[in-house]
C-alpha cells in the first residue's frame, strides 16, 4: 500500500474496496509495473493515489477515452478504471455507450454510491426516484441509469456487480476481473456514502444484495438482461452476463502486427 | 504569364473529380498549377467551383477572376460571369443556359449521354472542353483519366475517355483569343497542406490518430486511415473531440506518438484536454485547421480566426508551441517539427492550417517521405527511484512509460514530483515553475520568421500561416511595379522570440519599417500578439473575414492604394 494520506470520510466504503484491491491484486499474482490505474475526477477517483500501480489521474469523465488510448497503445498493460458513478456513468457517460460498443480491453471498477460526493450531495445518474439532495428538494425525477443493462445490450465482455459490504465476494469479482484477458469488463461496486446517502445505507444495501444463484447462465443475454434489472426486493450481486465478443485492440490490424502496440520504445 | 481556368456546377456533379484531373494532367504536362476548391456545406445542389491557375512560373495563390469559366448550371454562369475577366471565354451548358448571353453554348450534358451514356459523366466532357482549348497534348489528360477511373473498370475508363475526347471537340476556335502559358519544367508532384500533414506524422513515427470528423481538418485522419496498415498505425473515429484528445493523452502517456485533428468548434471542445496534457506534460500534438466562426460560421470556408484561442485556449497557464506553415512543403516540415517539439518539451503542440492551405493543391518539390521516427525522447532507464516531474533545470523531466522498469504516475491535479495529488502550496509553486521553465527552451528551439523581399525594405508584410503564398505574389507584384517592399512570414506564432524578431522588422532598412499585418481575421490578432509582446507599435492592418483566401492580386492593389 501507498504511503500517501487518504482523503476520504471515516466509514468510507472506499476503505474496504481499496483493502479488497490489495488483496485481490496479491491473489490474482499481478505484477504491479504492468498494471495502469486510471481514473476521472470524484472521491473514487482519487483511489489509484492510494496503492501502488502506474496511474494516470485524468479529467472528470475522461477516464474511459484515457484508457482507451492507454490500452491501443500498448495492449500488454493491464488497464484498470477505479472511479465513481458520477464520472462513469454522469460525466462520462457517452464515453461509456461508447467503450462498450468497441469493447475495448479495459476493466472499470465503478464505486457506484448513487450520490456525489466531493461536490456534496447531488443527484448522481444512479440516484434512485425521489432522492432528495440540496440540488433536487422535491427529489430526484430523472429514472436512474442501469449500466449494467447497458452493458449487456452493447454485448461487452464481462458485466458483474459487487457490494462493498461483502468483502469475500468483492474479492473474488476483482480477482476475476484483473485476471481478465478479454474485452471491456464492467463492475459496478455497490456502496454506501455515509455523508451523503441517508437512503442506500449499509442496512438498505444488506436487506437487498443477494449473489446470484448458480442455476444463473451468464452466457443467456434474456436472464442477464432479467437480473440487471432487478432492484426492488433483491438486488443481486455477482457475474451476471459474458460474452465471447473479440475484443477491441484484438481487431486492429497494427496490433497484431506490432504485439507491444504501438509505443515501441527510442 | 498565367491564366486562370474555372469549372463549376452543383454539389454531386463530379465538379472537383474534373478539377483533380485537370489540375494533375497540367502538372504534369510541366505546368505550375495552384488549384483551389470553392464549397458549400452540402452533399447535392447549391454552387460550387474548382479554380485551376496555370503559369509558366511558381505560384502561391489563386485569383478572383477566371479567364475559362465553364460552368454545368445556370446558377453557376449567374453568379460567376461578373467574375470573368473582359476577355474570358464563358462556356455554358446548352441543357441548362440556352439564353445566356456572351456564353458559348455547348452541348455537354448532351455530349456525355451519347460519348458515356450518362449526363453524369458531362463533368469528364468538361474536362475535354477545358483542356481542348489549352495548347498542350491532351495526352497528359487522358492519361490522368485512366489513372483516376482504374479501380472502377476498364469499361468506366474508356467510356470517361471518350467524354473527355468527344468534349475536346466541341472547343473549336473557342479560345483563339487566349494567351496560355508555355509548358516547362515544373514538378508534377501537387500537394495539398492536408497530404503534407499526412505525411509529416506518417515520417515521424505517429502511431496513433483519433478524432471526430469536422471540415476542414477531417481530410488528415482519412489521410492516415488509408495509410494505416502500411505504416503500422491505429487510426479511431472518436464519439467527440473531448474523447479523441483525451484518447490521445491516455496514448501518449503510454508511450505511443499520437495525433488529433480538429477545427475551431471541435478545439472548444479540446480545451480540457490542452490543458491537461499542459499539467500531465504529456507531447499531445493537434492539428487545428481554422474556419469562419463563431460557433458554426461557414464550415466549408477559410479563416485565420483562431490564432488567440490556440494560443490562451485550455485554462490554467502553461507552455505550448503553435506552428503555422505557409505551404503544403513547410506544413510537412513543421508536421515533423511540432512533433519533435511536442516530445522534446513534453509539452502540448499545434499545428494551424485553414481550409485555404488544407484544401489547395500546388507543385511540390518531392518530400523526404522516408520513414525517420522523432526521437521520443523516452527513458529506458528510470532507476529506482524514479520520479516523473523530478525538479530540474530546464524544466524538463525524464520521461517513462508505463510497463517498465519504474511505476509512472500521472495526474491532472496538482501533484509532487511522484505524480501524486498534492494541496501543498509550495510543491504547487516549485510543479507550476518546473513547467513554465520548459517555455524558455521552446523559444530558444523556435523558427525564427522568413523574410522575402529585399533585406533593407522600408515597407514590410506581416504575415502567419497560409496568407504566405498570396502576400508573396503581392511583393513580387509591387516590386516589379518599382516599390522596395518586403514580406515577413511566421511559420512559429508562439512562443515569440522577442528580440530576434524585432532584428528580423528591422532588417537593413535605414529606418523602422512601415508594417501591414495580413491576416484572415477581423481583429488583426497575430498584430495584437506582437504589440502585446512589445514587438511592433503601430502597423496598418489588412484583413479578410468574408470566408475567401487572401489572393495576391487583392494584397497588392490594396497597398498600393492605400
Amino acid at each position: 500500500m501507498s504511503q500517501q494520506e487518504t482523503a476520504w470520510c471515516p466509514g468510507c466504503g472506499n476503505f474496504s474496496i481499496l483493502n479488497t484491491f490489495e488483496e485481490a491484486v496479491k491473489k490474482a499474482g499481478i505484477d504491479r509495473r504492468n498494471l495502469v490505474l486510471v481514473s476521472g475526477i470524484g472521491q473514487a477517483a482519487k483511489f489509484p493515489h492510494y496503492t501502488e500501480a502506474n496511474l494516470f489521474n485524468g479529467l472528470h469523465g475522461r477516464a474511459l477515452p484515457a484508457a482507451t488510448g492507454i490500452k491501443i497503445a500498448n495492449h500488454t498493460l493491464n488497464v484498470v478504471i477505479t472511479s465513481g458513478d458520477g464520472d462513469m456513468y454522469g460525466e462520462g457517460g457517452n464515453h461509456l455507450l461508447h467503450a462498450m460498443r468497441r469493447n475495448i480491453g479495459v476493466k472499470a471498477f465503478v464505486h457506484n454510491n448513487q450520490v456525489y460526493g466531493l461536490t456534496k450531495g447531488q443527484a448522481s445518474p444512479t440516484s434512485e426516484w425521489g432522492f432528495h439532495t440540496k440540488l433536487q428538494p422535491e427529489g430526484v425525477i430523472n429514472a436512474p441509469m442501469n449500466p449494467l443493462a447497458m452493458g449487456i445490450i452493447h454485448d461487452i465482455s464481462l458485466v458483474a456487480r459487487a457490494y462493498v459490504g461483502d468483502r469475500e465476494h468483492l474479492r473474488e469479482m476483482m480477482v476475476e476481473f484483473l485476471s481478465h484477458e478479454g474485452g471491456f469488463a464492467l463492475l459496478d461496486i455497490l456502496q454506501p456514502c455515509v455523508s451523503f446517502n441517508k437512503l442506500n445505507t449499509y442496512q438498505w444495501y444488506s436487506e437487498r444484495v443477494q449473489p446470484i444463484g448458480s442455476d444463473h447462465d451468464p452466457c443467456d443475454r434474456q436472464a442477464a438482461l432479467e437480473l440487471a434489472g432487478q432492484w426492488e426486493d433483491t438486488i443481486p450481486t455477482g457475474i451476471i452476463y459474458r460474452s465471447e465478443r473479440e475484443p477491441f485492440e484484438s481487431l486492429l490490424p497494427a496490433l497484431k502486427e506490432a504485439p507491444d502496440g504501438l509505443c515501441e520504445k527510442s | 504569364m498565367d491564366i486562370n481556368v474555372r469549372i463549376a456546377g452543383e454539389a454531386g456533379q463530379g465538379i472537383e473529380t474534373a478539377g483533380e484531373v485537370l489540375a494533375q494532367a497540367l502538372a504534369d504536362a510541366g505546368l505550375y498549377v495552384f488549384a483551389a476548391k470553392s464549397y458549400m456545406s452540402r452533399i447535392r445542389g447549391g454552387l460550387n467551383w474548382y479554380d485551376i491557375r496555370i503559369s509558366d512560373q511558381a505560384l502561391f495563390s489563386g485569383k478572383e477572376n477566371s479567364d475559362i469559366l465553364l460552368s454545368l448550371t445556370a446558377e453557376g454562369i449567374k453568379t460567376l460571369q461578373g467574375k470573368a475577366g473582359s476577355q474570358a471565354v464563358v462556356i455554358a451548358d446548352k441543357a441548362t443556359a440556352e439564353n445566356s448571353s456572351g456564353c458559348n453554348c455547348l452541348d455537354i450534358s448532351g455530349t456525355a449521354k451519347t460519348a458515356g451514356g450518362s449526363k453524369i459523366m458531362a463533368n469528364m466532357v468538361a474536362a475535354g472542353v477545358v483542356f481542348g482549348m489549352l495548347p498542350y497534348d491532351i495526352e497528359a489528360l487522358s492519361q490522368q483519366i485512366r489513372q483516376a477511373f482504374d479501380s472502377k473498370g476498364e469499361e468506366m475508363v474508356k467510356k470517361n475517355l471518350k467524354c473527355a475526347e468527344s468534349g475536346a471537340e466541341l472547343t473549336k476556335g473557342l479560345s483563339d483569343k487566349l494567351l496560355f502559358p508555355q509548358s516547362g519544367g515544373a514538378d508534377s508532384f501537387l500537394c495539398s497542406g492536408t497530404e503534407a500533414v499526412g505525411m509529416g506524422a506518417l515520417s515521424a513515427g505517429v502511431k496513433f490518430a483519433s478524432a471526430y470528423p469536422m471540415t476542414p481538418a477531417t481530410g488528415v485522419i482519412t489521410y492516415l486511415a488509408k495509410h494505416a496498415r502500411e505504416y503500422g498505425i491505429v487510426v479511431e473515429q472518436a464519439e467527440d473531440e473531448i474523447a479523441a484528445v483525451n484518447m490521445v493523452c491516455g496514448a501518449t502517456f503510454a508511450g505511443a506518438c499520437a495525433l488529433t485533428a480538429t477545427s475551431g468548434g471541435g478545439f472548444a471542445l479540446m480545451a480540457e484536454g490542452l490543458s491537461l496534457s499542459g499539467m500531465m506534460e504529456l507531447p499531445v500534438f493537434i492539428v487545428l485547421s481554422q474556419r469562419p466562426g463563431p460557433a458554426t460560421g461557414l464550415p466549408t470556408r477559410t479563416a485565420q480566426q483562431d490564432l488567440r484561442f490556440a494560443v490562451h485556449g485550455g485554462h490554467g497557464e502553461f507552455p505550448r508551441a503553435i506552428f503555422a506553415p505557409g505551404t503544403p512543403e513547410e506544413a510537412f516540415k513543421l508536421t515533423r517539427k511540432a512533433l519533435a517539439t511536442a516530445h522534446t518539451f513534453q509539452s502540448p503542440a499545434i499545428l494551424m492550417m485553414d481550409q485555404f492551405l488544407a484544401d489547395y493543391v500546388t507543385n511540390t518539390a518531392p518530400l523526404n517521405t522516408a520513414y525517420r521516427p522523432i526521437d521520443k525522447q523516452i527513458t529506458t532507464s528510470p532507476g529506482e527511484d524514479y520520479r516523473r516531474y523530478k525538479i530540474t533545470e530546464n524544466g524538463v523531466s525524464p520521461r517513462a512509460v508505463p510497463g517498465g522498469d519504474a511505476l509512472v504516475k500521472a495526474d491532472s491535479d496538482e501533484h509532487d514530483a511522484e505524480g501524486h495529488i498534492t494541496e501543498n502550496l509550495s510543491i504547487r509553486i516549485e510543479q507550476h515553475d518546473k513547467r513554465m521553465r520548459k517555455e524558455k527552451g521552446i523559444i530558444e528551439d523556435s523558427i525564427a520568421p522568413m523574410r522575402y523581399g529585399p533585406q533593407d525594405a522600408q515597407e514590410l508584410i506581416i504575415n502567419w500561416g497560409s496568407s504566405y503564398g498570396p502576400c508573396r505574389e503581392a511583393v513580387d507584384t509591387l516590386n516589379e511595379r518599382g516599390h522596395g517592399i518586403a514580406m515577413l512570414h511566421f511559420a512559429q506564432v508562439w512562443p515569440l522570440k522577442t528580440e530576434e524578431i524585432k532584428k528580423a522588422i528591422q532588417g537593413d532598412a535605414p529606418s523602422w519599417p512601415e508594417l501591414t499585418c495580413v491576416e484572415g481575421n477581423s481583429t488583426a490578432q497575430f498584430a495584437g500578439l506582437l504589440k502585446e509582446q512589445g514587438i511592433i507599435d503601430s502597423r496598418k492592418p489588412l484583413l479578410k473575414y468574408n470566408g475567401m483566401p487572401f489572393t495576391g492580386i487583392e494584397i497588392a492593389e490594396a497597398i498600393e492604394s492605400d
